[in-house]
């Protein structure tokens, strides 16, 4: 290896993207908006007003009032209506005023900002677009089957808002095999990337450090199979195999995110746990709490990181790292407009990561880890007993 | 011109490194596909394909024809093993220049 000196490499921040993503976004569990109330969601540097129509149909507008700029998401549902609680006027889900209560007729440019909405998995999708398209149903994420039945347990949905990072990090996770052992605590034994079309997917076994005890990946007694696939730019599913000690359980977990501005995001991540087999209520209930949490930790592993972090627009990297550039230039197919979407934005990508060396180094720095651990241990033991004796 | 603008000209460099360097065109032994592919290692292998090599991969027509279509995490088998062969064959080099 050369030793001739290098420059010293300069961190390339970039500027963050003029628009938000193109594609479907999840706003939350369906069912939550159908209380006959208003409900304020913010998304794109916007504020939006999310309600539901007699019928139970789900709408989206943009949460200011035409007229006035009343604030829509402190009205009132009437009917099939959003009213404004400043002057009444009644919005329909299609973007129309429909009525003003106190007027001879409705003006005819009486229209505001609406986003499409669709339901997949008991979950409310808007379709998001700067340049104003219809939306694509064909790019909504998959029923996943089961799901919404008796043989997984309910979602579990937690919401958390990150400052200070534009959601393009959480994306790079996806790419990003050597952060599983030190944020998540978890050896990756294996990890290959897969980009093609509006998907990118990471499939990825692990198992838990022993050093760690029991992080967001598990502990020690526990490997995992996961396979988890964008679908667009901010909605993943998450297929999880949790074998804890030859005892194995399926989970879904969906992490989804909505930009509220360039620099700070929405995080939403929910739970559903395959029942097991001969196991009473209580139990798997008591299961599904505790994979909610552990996965729950991890998300906060990461949101750690990404407080503190430097945006980087030319990461450096070595040979054990993943395709990050090549997950960016996926990723950016959601960012131009639609006819400016390059062939090697979407051409199917694959990528395995070689992760031979980095497994010897981890098994070896763990087992240093447990021995100074069990030093200290009997050191600690020998100093009580010590005194104990003075 | 990217959406996330990169404010020096090395990160286009960086961009070309890493996502082109030392990409080479495998044909496959059984159709008409031809991708790019890099070999770091041994166990690493990335492949680039085209819109033009899916549409002749004749194994991804197969599966895409079964109940539920082409499942995307397959690979093809017989481009893994015309890789393989390039490999051996020495037209394929194996190993990584500084992290690229
Ligand atoms: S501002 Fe909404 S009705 Fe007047
Ligand atoms: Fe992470």
């Amino acid at each position: 290896m050369s030793t001739a000196t290098t420059e010293a490499r300069a961190l390339d921040h970039g500027l963050p993207p003029a628009r938000y993503a193109r594609g479907w976004h999840c706003l939350g569990l369906a069912d939550t908006f159908r209380d006959g109330k208003p409900h304020r969601v913010e998304a794109f540097e916007r504020k939006l007003v999310v309600w539901a129509d007699s019928e139970g149909k789900l709408n989206a507008l943009d949460g200011y009032c035409r007229h006035m700029g009343g604030d829509l998401t402190q009205g009132e549902v009437k009917g099939d209506q959003i009213a404004c609680p400043f002057h009444d006027w009644r919005w329909g889900g299609d973007g129309k005023c429909k009525e003003i209560p106190y007027a001879r007729r409705v003006p005819m440019r009486a229209r505001t900002v609406r986003f499409e909405t669709a339901e997949r998995n008991g979950q409310l999708f808007i379709w998001h677009d700067p340049e104003g398209s219809a939306a694509d149903l064909d790019i909504l994420p998959p029923e996943i089957p089961d799901v919404l039945t008796d043989a997984y347990t309910p979602w579990s949905w937690h919401t958390k808002e990150i400052n200070g990072s534009h959601c393009r990090e959480l994306i790079d996770n996806v790419a990003d095999m050597a952060h599983f052992y030190y944020v998540h605590f978890a050896f990756p034994t294996s990890f290959r990337n897969v980009f093609e079309g509006h998907t990118a997917t990471q499939y990825m076994s692990s198992k838990g450090r022993p050093d760690m005890g029991s992080g967001g990946y598990g502990d020690e007694n526990s490997t995992l199979k996961s396979v988890a696939t964008y679908y667009g730019p901010a909605y993943m599913i998450n297929w999880l195999e949790v074998d804890y000690k030859g005892y194995v359980t399926e989970v879904i977990l969906i992490n989804c995110h909505l930009p509220t501005s360039q620099s700070s995001f929405t995080l939403q991540y929910g739970i559903a746990v395959k029942k097991p087999e001969g196991l009473d209520e209580k139990t798997v209930n008591y299961i599904a709490e505790r994979y909610t949490e552990s996965f729950g930790t991890g998300f906060l592993q990461d949101v750690a990181i990404w407080e503190n972090k430097a945006p980087v627009q030319n990461p450096l990297l070595c040979e054990e790292d993943g395709p990050v550039y090549q997950l960016r230039r996926w990723y950016e197919q959601f960012y131009v407009d639609q006819a400016e979407i390059k062939p090697e934005m979407v051409d199917r990508f694959e990528f395995e990561v070689d992760t031979t060396k980095a497994n010897e180094y981890w098994q070896a720095e763990v087992a240093e880890n447990l021995r100074r651990r069990a030093e200290e241990g009997s050191t600690a033991d020998a100093e009580a007993a010590a005194t104990a004796d003075a | 011109m990217g959406a996330f603008t990169p404010t020096r000209q090395e990160t286009i460099e960086d961009q070309k490194l890493y996502l082109d360097g030392r990409l080479r065109e495998i044909a496959c032994l059984d159709c008409l596909a031809k991708v790019k592919v890099k070999k770091n290692s041994e166990h690493h292998t990335a492949v680039q394909w085209s819109d033009e090599a899916l549409g002749h991969c004749t194994e991804f027509a197969r599966l895409s024809g079964q109940p539920g279509g082409r499942p995307v995490y397959e690979s093809c088998p017989r481009l893994m093993a015309s890789i393989d062969r390039a490999v051996t064959e020495g037209e394929l080099e194996v190993g990584a220049e500084d992290g690229y």
